[in-house]
């Protein structure tokens, strides 16, 4: 489901900048999507392509790329990545875990940046961790055609 | 032609244009029941048939969800994060996710957060949005200048502590420097009341001089209420005249800074 509403923003965003950039048309829409969010990149796929009608976007080629996390420690370095964060996410508790109308999600589905709550070193224990990447949603690159 | 260009997607203006009016009610310092005042405020704006909503900006110590009596878990529809609801008023807090988890954050991350939470939240659409901010003058405090600006007002509220409005009072400056308007000072734990007796146990101050070192005026003094807890806040609101009168205040204010208009309408409902 927030896959569904995040591609009308996602729509929105692009609509306006080609607004602003005074674009014909938009021939290409290239998409980060930050691991941490866990989406479903078929849903994500399937309202974009949904939304990607009318003379602007009508045609428009949408590209996603899962863009990878990765963690480090602040206290001893130590370094790992989204496989081992997953099973410490696995034991998030059922009462935290948001509800949709059909699933439940972890709250960094809709917040990732709430990682350090959830996330901490595998081999000291601290969670004085720091993410980097994937944890948002980007749009990363606009082809259009101009107007003029 | 063609152009390459990275742009960030964000949802927050969309729902700001919905709100009438954001009160963010800070200090600078903690300690000083910025918590309860923004409870309070917003509780009395729900009850006078206001939409209200109440945005906890503590990510660190959240505790709104605990004066309010909400918890886990947080719901969601195809609108985005569905507030809590506290008999009608519309809740979010950070600690609606992390329940008792600790949240050691830092820096720009709590500004994406923050940003992220106010803008995925189905607020609808609201007369006051209520913001209760945390403690210091760092990400969280200028992460929700930014963000609430140019529609915002401030409650500065401190207690009669002269520790607490030294800090109040760098408060005040930066409102200046970054032009957020002020509406006025919360005076907190102002006394307590005992039958006719009043006591002061943070001691007095020359109202005119806090006026003067706040350069913002008096709004409401509220007295200390040593009841209030989550499940009391609400019943002293209703039962505790001089409690539920210093919000009222608080409200009027806020409405003649920002010309509601339909003040006398609401005041013949407030004075039930």
């Amino acid at each position: 489901m927030h896959e569904l509403s995040l591609a009308q923003n996602i729509i929105d965003s692009v609509l306006s900048e080609a607004d602003r950039r005074e674009a014909k048309r938009v021939l290409e829409i290239h998409l980060d999507v930050g691991e941490l969010m866990q989406l479903d990149r078929k849903t994500l796929l399937f309202g974009l392509k949904l939304l990607v009608t009318g003379p602007v976007l009508g045609g428009a080629h949408v590209h996603v790329h899962l863009k990878k996390a990765s963690f480090s420690c602040r206290k001893c370095s130590h370094e790992w990545d989204m496989a081992e964060a997953k099973k410490q996410l696995a034991t998030v508790p059922d009462g935290l875990l948001i509800r949709e109308p059909d699933s439940k999600e972890l709250p960094l589905h809709f917040l990732p940046y709430l990682y350090p709550a959830f996330v901490h070193c595998p081999k000291c224990g601290s969670s004085d961790v720091s993410a980097e990447d994937g944890k948002e949603v980007q749009l990363t690159k606009l082809v259009m055609e101009s107007r003029r | 032609m063609r152009e390459d260009r990275p742009i960030e997607v964000a949802g927050a203006r969309d729902r700001l244009s919905s709100i009438g009016r954001v009160v963010m009610v800070g200090s600078g310092k903690g300690g000083v029941g910025k918590s309860v005042v923004a409870c309070g405020l917003a509780i009395s704006l729900s009850q006078r048939g206001y939409r209200t909503g109440l945005l906890d900006l503590d990510i660190h110590g959240a505790s709104v969800p605990e004066y309010l009596g909400v918890g886990p878990p947080v719901k969601s529809s195809k609108e985005g994060l569905e507030p809590k609801s506290s008999d009608g008023l519309k809740v979010m807090s950070i600690g609606l996710f992390t329940g008792s988890n600790p949240v050691p954050m830092r820096g720009s991350e709590k500004q994406n957060l923050i940003t992220l939470l106010f803008g995925l939240t189905n607020w609808g659409e609201l007369d006051y949005l209520v913001v209760d901010l945390p403690p210091s003058m760092g990400d969280e405090l200028l992460s929700a200048f930014g963000l609430f600006g140019r529609k915002s007002t401030l409650i500065l509220v401190t207690t009669p502590s002269p520790a607490a409005v030294a800090v109040v009072s760098r408060l005040r400056r930066l409102s200046e420097t970054e032009n957020i308007p002020v509406t006025g000072v919360a005076l907190n734990m102002a006394y307590m009341k005992n039958g006719k007796t009043k006591t002061f146990p943070f001691g007095r101050l020359d109202s005119g001089v806090l006026e003067q070192r706040l350069k913002s005026r008096i709004i409401a003094e509220i007295p200390l209420e040593p009841m209030v807890s989550a499940q009391e806040l609400g019943r002293a609101l209703s039962r505790r005249a001089d409690f539920s009168r210093a919000f009222v205040s608080i409200i009027r204010r806020v409405q003649e800074q920002s010309n509601d208009g339909d003040l006398a309408h609401r005041t013949s409902v407030v004075g039930r």
